[in-house]
Parts: C-alpha cells; sequence; structure tokens
C-alpha cells in the first residue's frame, strides 16, 4: 500500500507491505542507517526515532501507521542546536564507545531537552531508560546530557 | 529474527468505519502496537486483518462528564500522565501509566490496548479496577457497558466478542476524602514488566474508610480485586496498624501462577503481596487524609 509521510522535513511517498515496519522501512527502503536494529521488542531502544515529535521504537510501527505523520531520524537534526550541543558533549566527555545505542540515546535526549533543557539526572535517567547501553555504563551518557543542558 | 506475517492493514478515519472493518473475519484492532506487533512477530497471535485505529481521533480523549471520568480507548500512556484531571483526580491511574514501558513505549501504547492485551500483569488495569472502572465496548450492532472485572476472561484474554472494539474506560470521579495509590515491583526501576503490582484506592469518613478497592496484578489469570481484603477494611476506622494487619492477610489471599518459568516464584509474590499492599494502602490513606 502507498503511505506517504514526512522524513527529516521532506515529503514522501513509499510503496510499503503491511507487514513492513517503520524500522526496516527506514533502513532497507530507504537508506536511514543510523536508525539501528537491535531486539525488535522495543526493549533497547536502538531504533528509536521521533514521530511527530516524541521518540517512539520504530521496530514497534507498522509502516502505514506513520501515514501522514512527520519522522526525525538524527540524521534530519544535524544543524539543529540542540543536537550540535549534544553531539559536542557526548564527544567531550566519552559517551560513545561502541555507537550503536548512540543515535537511539541522542534522539531521547534531543527530545528531553526539547521539552525540558534544564532536567535534573533523575528526570535525564527516566528520559533514556528505554536505551541500552552495554559499553558506557550510563554515567558518560548522564553526564554528557547534562553538559548539553547547561549550554543550552 | 522473525518476520511480521503478510497482513492487510486497514486505516479507517471513524469509529463507524473502524467498526465495519472490524467485521472481517481475523480481524484484530491495532492500537500502539507495542504488544501486538511482538505477538505477530513472535506468531502468538494470528491476524489477517489489522484495523490501524491511529486515525480515529474520536477514541482518544480524557474528559470528566456526568460525575464520571471518561478516558477514550486510543489514549497514549504519555497523555495520561501528562493529564492534570487524571494527576489531581485519579494519582492511582497516573503514576501506574508512568511506570508502563519506557518513554518510547508510553508514547506508543494506549490505555485501551493495554487493557485488551490482557496481561496478568497489565499496569493500567490495577489502577482502573480500583477506580471502578467500566469498560464501554462498541460493534456496529451497538454499544454495551460492563464492569472492568468481567472484561478479563484470562490471561492475553477478553470479553470481547468478534467484531467488537473496546472504546472508552471510565469511572466514577473519586470525591474530597479519596485517595489511591500504586506499587509496582520489577527486575529494575526502569522498563520493566510486573512481577507484581498492587493498587489501592480508599475514601474516608472522618476515620472511617467508607469505600475501599484494591486490586493485584500477575498474581491471577487476570488483574483482579482483592475483596477479601476489601470487606475486612470498608466501614471500619482505619489507621496504619489495622493497614499493617490487613496486608498480611494478602500471604493467602493471592494467587500466582505456579508455573517454574514465570517471572518470579509463586512464593515470593505472595510476601511481596503482602509488603506492596500494606505500602499502597498506607499511601493512599495519606493521600485520602490530605484531600479536603
Amino acid at each position: 500500500m502507498k503511505v506517504s509521510f514526512q522524513l527529516n522535513g521532506k515529503d514522501i511517498e513509499v510503496e510499503a507491505p503491511g507487514n513492513r515496519a517503520l524500522l526496516d522501512l527506514l533502513r532497507d527502503d530507504l537508506g536511514v542507517k543510523s536508525v539501528k536494529k537491535g531486539c525488535e521488542n522495543g526493549e533497547c531502544g536502538a531504533c528509536t526515532v521521533l514521530l511527530d515529535g516524541a521518540p517512539v521504537t520504530s521496530c514497534l510501527v507498522l509502516a502505514p501507521q506513520v501515514e501522514g505523520r512527520a519522522v526525525t531520524t538524527i540524521d534530519g537534526l544535524v544543524d539543529d542546536p540542540f543536537m550540535v550541543k549534544l553531539r559536542q558533549a557526548f564527544l567531550e566527555d566519552g559517551a560513545i564507545q561502541c555507537g550503536f545505542c548512540t543515535p537511539g540515546v541522542l534522539i531521547s535526549s534531543y527530545a528531553l531537552l526539547k521539552g525540558n533543557p534544564k532536567p535534573t539526572a533523575d528526570e535525564v535517567k527516566k528520559a533514556i531508560e528505554g536505551n541500552l547501553c552495554r559499553c558506557t555504563g550510563y554515567v558518560a551518557i548522564i553526564k554528557a546530557i547534562l553538559h548539553a543542558s547547561e549550554r543550552i | 529474527m522473525n518476520l511480521i506475517p503478510d497482513v492487510e492493514v486497514h486505516r479507517p478515519k471513524s469509529l463507524e468505519e473502524a467498526l465495519k472493518h472490524m467485521e472481517a473475519p481475523g480481524a484484530k484492532p491495532l492500537a500502539g502496537g507495542t504488544d501486538l506487533i511482538i505477538d505477530l512477530r513472535e506468531g502468538a497471535c494470528e491476524a489477517r486483518n489489522l484495523v490501524d485505529l491511529t486515525k480515529v481521533k474520536e477514541l482518544d480523549y480524557i474528559r470528566e462528564f456526568g460525575g464520571r471520568i471518561r478516558i477514550g480507548a486510543m489514549t497514549h500512556h504519555t497523555d495520561l500522565v501528562a493529564s492534570d484531571l487524571i494527576r489531581t483526580k485519579a494519582q492511582v491511574l497516573s503514576e501506574a501509566a508512568n511506570l508502563v514501558g519506557s518513554i518510547q513505549i508510553r508514547n506508543l501504547g494506549t490505555v485501551g490496548g493495554n487493557i485488551c492485551n490482557a496481561s496478568p500483569g497489565a499496569d493500567t488495569a490495577t489502577p482502573l479496577l480500583a477506580l471502578g472502572a467500566e469498560a464501554t465496548i462498541s460493534s456496529s450492532g451497538g454499544v454495551r457497558v460492563i464492569p472492568l472485572g468481567e472484561f478479563f476472561a484470562g490471561p492475553k484474554r477478553t470479553s470481547l466478542n468478534p467484531g467488537e472494539l473496546l472504546t472508552e474506560l471510565s469511572f466514577p470521579t473519586p470525591p474530597a476524602g479519596s485517595g489511591g495509590a500504586f506499587q509496582k515491583l520489577g527486575r529494575r526501576k526502569g522498563c520493566t514488566l510486573s512481577l507484581i503490582n498492587i493498587a489501592a484506592y480508599v475514601e474516608l469518613d472522618g476515620d472511617t474508610c467508607s469505600e475501599v478497592r484494591v486490586a493485584v496484578g500477575a498474581c491471577a489469570p487476570t488483574p483482579v480485586r482483592i475483596t477479601d481484603v476489601e470487606e475486612m477494611l470498608k466501614g471500619k476506622k482505619i489507621d496504619e496498624a489495622v493497614i499493617g494487619e490487613v496486608s498480611s492477610a494478602c500471604y493467602g489471599l493471592v494467587q500466582p501462577s505456579q508455573r517454574a518459568h514465570s517471572r518470579a516464584s509463586e512464593e515470593y509474590r505472595r510476601e511481596m503481596s503482602c509488603v506492596l499492599m500494606r505500602r499502597a494502602l498506607t499511601t493512599a490513606l495519606e493521600r485520602a487524609r490530605g484531600n479536603k
């Protein structure tokens, strides 16, 4: 079936079968490889994207469900001031090791700071509870998000 | 990883249109998808026709009307958490919704989906039972309203007939002098399934407990009220000492699964039901006292 939606600010129309997950549509049909495939159970958060501005796990969304809606990945936020600050802080604080979780964590952090530019450490932890990172132990990630918020 | 089987997705824009699609053989509603899509991938559920309710905006509302708080089945957990009405009048539900999955899951998942998935440990089921909720069920043939307790038919089973949709959950607006609280125990704090959860709701008339409802999740084939505990409290003077006694009775009143592969042992769940009941009732009582 035809699905029309906005991807990173651009209107697109794609042909997608009903059983295609948004995650697979983005990666395999549209070449957006920053969206990672992890658990496909909605638990790891590596596939997190913004759907109408709210973070969701794209493995649990069927392509036809995004009809008429806006999907945003980190690729659409490259020059966004909030994302620039976050990226910079992640690099400085060593919040990235293998990098697999990073796009998802950045999307969740971005959504947090957009709604709450000065979060507490507990609010940061709650905001990234749906993103698993097996390298950093989260300490550096939490520090980086708080650093980014200080610069906003 | 398993693939989602071939399925036709219908995208109705109104309830009327959705109910028509629900009459197709093998039709299943698709709300937030956070359980259904996993079940489809794992082959735990078969559906030839999915009726995507994303665009049925008339099922997405939280309002107070006719002395009842009414919640459309397509209301997202995030919206329950953000609602001032729910936070101030039905805090027990607000607390529970905030502990469903992660932010990503709460942004997708809906209260109607959580109820229809009918997991014995569904986090929004126990607070709704404690609030005395009713379920409104619609089909092309009409509308019926049943107590939420009758909606659950077994683990992952509901009393919905083919062609029917859960459209609304509603409960009497809790009056002044009432208070509720939710307690959840998982393997970790965030993004976790309930090993057991308990919701408590009390109404006070002075020191007397004039109304009380308590419900437990993941301790029976469905989320259930523990009426024995309610009877021990109703019409009696209630304080922390009474709560302590009543809560320890939970040990013999809950019926956790004895399956070896369940997420926690029967013994552990029985023990923890007493602890969570005490905490939930204590907090509910505190809130009722403060709710003038």
